[in-house]
């Protein structure tokens, strides 16, 4: 020890051996401080880290030069999570003895982790800024920004006590309980936080008791229905008594049932509901595709007779065509007219192939009649076949050639009758008739044709014909002669004919007859055996 | 039965990293002998 006067070494004796001045004061107070440097770091061994601040700070108010307790200081400061004031009291021990100072150790420790010095200031920011919170009245806000601090720096005592003053103002004791169990941790013997502590248990006891009362108010025979109901803040809290949370196989129990309620509320519930749905869909979508179809028939149906109609006209179109084309049709009509009126003018005197080209032209009489002795007027085109220039030039043309091509028929015909050759008489006389249909002359050698050919009934027709139409033609009176000659011929043949078919009736009822007898003789000859 | 407001103001913020010097420079570092040397002092004038 050394004299606070003139610095000099102590000795045993009362006052400094060096100055003089009386040391006894002094030496009672730098006793006291090594007092409370022992005390402190006795509590700081078994950490009572706040107890230690009281001795250590106490040490050091007796005498500041004590290096130990201020580094000592300086290390639970630290511990309890408040770095700058471990740096404070370091940096001042360092300054009072700059060499040979475990607070360099400290310091440099704590210096050579950068990041976590920054987190633990970064926390004590947060610590300041829920105080402000909750100075300002915003505990929730506060609460939150503690809870932060707590999970970066989570040996800072103070936080932990404010924390655990507001759920008591929130009088969330089992949480404050908790919190400050945990600050208890670091700091066994905070003085506050036993304190809140102590708060927060009679808090619970309070609760507690109050929960019994009611539920003895209540009546004993209730189970573990009943609940324990508290107000946290704006919340009403309703806590079971007995009932703990169910764990284990009643739960999964308990959630495979809901499983099961589920599938059936879906299976009976809703199930139906959407198979209902989805068949009447079906049953509309079949509905409209019925009446499609429906149409579409009546559609094809309708298409059907219009092609039939169609096909009809169409084969009408076609015969006509076939008609207007053809071998017989118009157009082929037509070209017989143009080659009759070109062969007329050409050939004049060829008047009976022009005759013949005009032949092939089917008229109303040739159409009557194929064979033409029973035509009696001129061969007349029909007017709603041809047009009137048709017409026209065609009896243009008929005209020009037809009464000589009759006499050339005529003339030829008589030479092959005087020649004997009655076919081709018949075949050129008939031509006659055909174009001049009241020709006498032509009928009489037609008749006499026949006449000579054996074909008596054409003959008689042939002189009939000129007997009735032309009667006052010179030919009349030798056709009905021929005709009465004919007829006479044609009379005994007609007799000759009956006779012989009754000839042959008789012979056949003769025979007939005989057959009877013999047929009744047979029969008489039956009934005598059998008498 | 705590009162939340005087426990409240028994809180005060902790000082931080930038504000250390400024910690440093008010912390209170008198002591007993200061007193004493002080005393002394005094007596020799008188």
């Amino acid at each position: 020890m050394r004299c606070f006067n003139c610095g000099s070494q102590l000795t045993n004796t009362p006052y400094c051996t060096n100055c003089g001045v009386d040391i006894r004061e002094y030496r009672r107070i730098m006793w006291t401080s090594n007092q409370y440097y022992n005390d402190g770091l006795t509590k700081a061994k078994v950490r009572d880290l706040s107890g230690a601040v009281l001795s250590l700070r106490a040490c050091l108010k007796l005498n500041r030069t004590n290096i130990e307790a201020r580094n000592l200081l300086g290390l639970v400061y630290f511990e309890m999570g408040e770095a700058v004031a471990a740096f404070s009291e370091w940096v001042v021990s360092k300054s009072m003895k700059p060499d040979k100072n475990l607070a360099d150790d400290f310091m440099e420790t704590v210096q050579a982790n950068p990041g976590r010095l920054a987190t633990i200031n970064q926390s004590i920011k947060k610590y300041n800024q829920a105080l402000q919170y909750a100075k300002q009245g915003s505990l929730d806000l506060s609460v939150i920004q503690l809870k932060k601090v707590l999970q970066v720096n989570p040996n800072l005592v103070v936080a932990y006590e404010l924390l655990g003053l507001l759920y008591l103002q929130a009088e969330e004791y089992g949480r404050a309980k908790r919190i400050l169990a945990q600050a208890l941790k670091i700091d066994r013997n905070n003085t506050r936080v036993l304190y809140y502590l102590k708060e927060a248990d009679e808090g619970l006891n309070a609760r507690y008791e109050g929960g019994n009362s009611r539920k003895r108010g209540r009546g004993a025979g209730r189970e573990s229905t009943d609940a324990i109901t508290y107000t946290s803040g704006n919340e009403t809290i309703i806590q079971p008594v007995n009932s703990g949370e169910r764990r284990g196989s009643s739960a999964i129990l308990n959630i495979l049932i809901g499983v099961l309620i589920g599938c059936a509320l879906i299976f009976f519930l809703v199930l139906p509901g959407r198979i209902r749905r989805a068949s009447g869909e079906m049953d509309e979508q079949l509905k409209e595709v019925s009446d499609e179809l429906t149409l579409k028939n009546a559609d094809i149906e309708e298409q059907e007779k219009k092609i039939k109609s169609l096909e009809n006209e169409n084969s009408e179109l076609k015969g006509t065509l076939g008609d207007l084309s053809g071998s017989t049709g118009m157009t082929e009509r037509y070209d017989h007219l143009a080659e009759a009126a070109l062969n007329y003018m050409k050939n004049p005197d060829d008047v009976t192939g022009t005759e013949a080209i005009l032949k092939q032209i089917p008229t109303e009489s040739a159409s009557m009649n194929s064979l033409a002795i029973d035509a009696i007027s001129m061969p007349e085109l029909d007017p709603a076949i041809y047009s009137q220039a048709f017409r026209d030039l065609y009896n243009y043309v008929d005209s020009g050639v037809a009464s000589k091509a009759a006499r050339t028929y005529i003339d030829r015909g008589r030479e092959e009758f005087e020649r004997k050759e009655y076919q081709a008489a018949i075949a050129d006389l008939s031509r006659a008739t055909e174009i001049a249909p009241l020709n006498d002359e032509a009928w009489y050698y037609l008749a006499e044709s026949y006449k000579e050919s054996g074909d008596s009934i054409h003959a008689t027709q042939a002189y009939s014909r000129i007997v009735n139409e032309m009667a006052d033609s010179d030919y009349a009176d030798r056709a009905r002669k021929n005709l009465s000659n004919g007829a006479a011929a044609e009379t005994q043949d007609t007799a000759e004919t009956v006779q012989e078919e009754n000839n042959q009736d008789a012979l056949a009822e003769a025979l007939a007859l005989q057959a009877l007898q013999q047929a009744v003789a047979g029969a008489g000859n039956t009934d005598t055996g059998a008498e | 039965m705590i009162d939340f407001e005087e426990e409240l103001k028994k809180f005060h913020p902790s000082p931080e990293v930038e504000d250390a010097e400024n910690a440093i420079r008010a912390l209170d570092v008198t002591d007993m002998v200061d007193l004493i040397v002080h005393l002394e002092e005094r007596n020799n004038l008188q």
